[in-house]
């Protein structure tokens, strides 16, 4: 696998789209490119931030916060 | 393209804030920007790490309607969306001294496990067929704009997304259906072909050009921002 075949690859990694027998193909190329073929991959997640951020935020019930910090505190608490 | 524009701040400012170090250099995201001097995502993790329920809070004030936007995308449940937002805030705090600033951003990382709680929830309770229909639902009803008493934040927010969404949109209707049965309902190439009908070979390359032009689209975005 080249590199550019291994861009592509790494962009359907990061959404969980590689087939099993790909993604073993994919990790034998990736421990081929190294520290390269890592920072590719890094910069591909920024395709997950873009598909959330491409979405009409949506609003959470104000209970939810609420319960959450309650929870936070519990924890710290125990 | 004009870029993003900076309202000037009209906003209540929150009753106790965590102050902390100014946003430091950091990796160019496609996240929206933030006030001058307000903590960068990266402080807030690291205040999180530290045990900082503020900065938890504040990462809530922040990212809660993107994060519930992208799980209510996958499940098409209100109300088990705001159960699993909850959870995941919560994993969030919990799971925070797993975050390393090297391998990516703070949002990016938020994302990820969101989809895969959300994925994971869709498939457990194995609801494909009603939540196709509410998708489908949604599709029709869908308002194009989000205007409720939209804040700093909210607006510098909404022009991230139009830009976002003009990348992907500019994408062929077939692979922009291809990366959205991927990406919201966590299918294989295999469930995608089945699903459309459509051979292998064709969703393979269908996914493969749609995220090299939506990624080639977020690095100019990138510039504009």
């Amino acid at each position: 696998m080249n590199f550019n075949e291994f861009q592509n690859q790494a962009r359907l990694y990061v959404i969980g789209a590689l087939e099993p027998e790909e993604l073993e193909e994919f990790e034998t190329a990736r421990t081929k490119f190294g520290k390269k073929g890592e920072e590719f991959i890094s910069k591909c997640y920024a395709l997950h931030e873009a598909f959330a951020l491409s979405l009409r935020p949506a609003k959470a019930s104000s209970a939810i916060k609420e319960r959450l910090m309650a929870m936070v505190k519990a924890k710290q608490q125990a | 393209m004009e870029p993003p524009k900076v309202i000037a701040s009209t906003r209540r400012k929150p009753k106790k804030r965590v102050r902390l170090s100014k946003s430091r250099a950091q990796p160019r995201s496609v996240a929206p920007q933030l006030e001058p001097g307000a903590p960068s995502d990266f402080d807030l993790m690291k205040a999180i790490q530290a045990g900082d329920p503020d900065a938890l809070s504040q990462l809530y004030d922040r990212y809660n309607g993107i994060l519930k936007a992208l799980i209510l995308r996958v499940i098409h449940n209100e109300a088990e969306a705001d159960d699993l937002l909850q959870e995941i805030f919560m994993e969030i705090w919990n799971q925070a001294k797993n975050f390393s600033a090297q391998k990516g951003k703070p949002l990016g990382w938020m994302v990820t496990l969101a989809r895969r709680r959300a994925i994971d929830g869709l498939r457990k309770k194995q609801a494909y067929a009603r939540a196709e229909e509410r998708l489908q639902n949604e599709i029709e009803q869908q308002p194009d704009a989000w205007v409720h008493n939209a804040t700093e934040e909210e607006i510098v927010l909404s022009d991230t997304r139009a830009l976002i969404r003009k990348v992907i949109k500019g994408l062929p209707p077939p692979q922009q259906q291809a990366i959205d049965l991927a990406f919201f309902r966590g299918m294989s190439q295999r469930e995608i072909a089945a699903k459309t009908n459509t051979p292998l070979g064709t969703v393979k390359t269908r996914l493969e050009l749609g995220l090299k032009k939506i990624y080639d689209g977020l690095k100019e975005l990138r510039d504009e921002l």
